[in-house]
């Protein structure tokens, strides 16, 4: 995702940083990391560290979180692939992510270790990951016929939002069954949305 | 309500099993509780406070939340949860069609998560303290709260292997467009509300009609 990277000047220090402070965190957990850990981490002065992250540790959590989240979706979206058409889109969208994400170390050991912390600092960064899956999902659906009464937009938010919630907790569904993926994609989620959902 | 009491305490363990054995006996003390929140916060409020609040003795307080303040937060969502079915349930039981059951049903979780006093308070002030009960493993547990209390209404309109899909994508939908509606969605505008269901939430839980063979 690129909206959480900066560029420009100063960059690769600050990209130095928010790598050591992830380290930090999947070494120590989100409650233990501290800016003196981070700076020698980094290898860099603690001053830089302050003049980069003038909002010190609180600042350094949500840049590192964001980093990571953003390499996920990068991940996955490449995990995805060349997809044509919404259908197969969200059947690998749901399948890719479920994996990645039972398979993300950092993540399943902070959840089993300190999961209230996990979720508040997930919080500031989810609003953006939701933006542009809804923007992906809503150019899919103009290229789709569908039902009268249904808004690309909106139909475009509501799966956005019902796939996040699935990739993180499948509930009643089996992600790992293409099968079963494949019902609730057009049985379920786009049943009210596609002219012709399919079976 | 037996049904819903039955229903949840089969599917609830440790905090909500806590929060929901505390939110039904000892429903004087949740309106004082639900007062001090208002006023203090989650974080802030003391057992004391409460016990001052609700005017009873300290020991009370204590023997209803023999998990300490800790346990505040699970007694708080499980009291709300209750209530909600509980101030519904009438209206659910008399709605003549599933699109009736849903719109009601969705409208009535819509406005305690946003016109509700408590709710409104802990998820304006301190999210933090609740949300992780609504994400990755911990959702699973709501999911199944969700789909008991759900589970007797659905059963008249849905097909037995229908219900817990449904009652499933409801409870994500009403979570997701409560906690963070978005700029086309107004969750105390009925008629917003009713496009919703009927437009994005019944067609996702209809069962698909089948062509006989």
């Amino acid at each position: 995702m690129s909206a959480t990277r900066t560029t420009g000047a100063g960059g690769s220090t600050r990209q130095r940083i928010v790598e050591a402070a992830y380290a930090c965190m999947a070494r120590d957990g989100i409650g233990r990391l501290t800016v003196e850990g981070v700076t020698r981490e980094a290898g860099v002065a603690r001053a830089t560290v302050y003049r980069t992250f003038p909002g010190g540790r609180d600042e350094l959590i949500d840049a590192a979180v964001a980093w990571a989240v953003g390499e996920f979706f990068i991940g996955l979206a490449s995990d995805i692939g060349a997809v044509d058409g919404i259908a197969p889109l969200l059947e690998r969208g749901l399948m890719a992510g479920r994996r990645r994400l039972a398979r993300h170390d950092v993540l399943q050991h902070a959840l089993q270790v300190e999961a209230d912390a996990v979720v508040p600092a997930l919080a500031p960064v989810m609003p953006k990951v939701l933006d542009q899956l809804r923007a992906r999902l809503a150019d899919r659906l103009r290229h789709e016929r569908l039902r009268p009464g249904v808004d690309p937009a909106e139909a475009a938010d509501v799966l956005a939002r019902l796939a996040l919630s699935l990739i993180g907790t499948p509930g009643c569904w089996d992600l790992d069954d293409p099968t079963a993926v494949h019902r609730l994609v057009h049985q379920h989620l786009l049943a009210g949305i596609l002219a012709d959902p399919g079976q | 309500m037996a049904g819903a009491a039955e229903a949840l305490t089969e599917v609830l363990g440790d905090g909500w099993a806590d929060g929901y054995r505390t939110a039904e006996l000892e429903r004087p003390l949740m309106a004082a509780v639900r007062r001090c929140i208002v006023r203090w916060g989650l974080r802030k409020t003391t057992l004391d406070d409460i016990a001052r609040e609700a005017g009873v003795g300290r020991a009370t307080v204590y023997r209803a939340f023999p998990g300490g303040k800790e346990r505040l937060a699970d007694a708080v969502l499980c009291h709300e949860v209750v209530r909600l079915f509980e101030q519904c349930d009438t209206a659910l039981a008399a709605a003549r069609t599933l699109d009736e059951l849903v719109v009601t049903g969705v409208s009535a979780a819509l406005a305690v998560m946003t016109e509700d006093d408590v709710v409104r308070s802990i998820l304006a002030h301190e999210p933090e303290l609740v949300l992780p009960r609504f994400a990755f493993h911990q959702l699973d547990r709501f999911l199944d709260v969700a789909a008991a209390l759900c589970r007797p209404h659905l059963s008249r309109f849905l097909p037995a292997e229908g219900v817990r899909p449904a009652a499933d994508l409801l409870a994500r939908l009403v979570l997701s467009f409560g906690f963070r509606p978005p700029d086309w969605f107004d969750a105390t505008d009925p008629a917003a509300v009713h496009h919703l269901v009927h437009t994005y939430a019944l067609p996702a839980i209809k069962p698909t009609e089948v062509t006989p063979s």
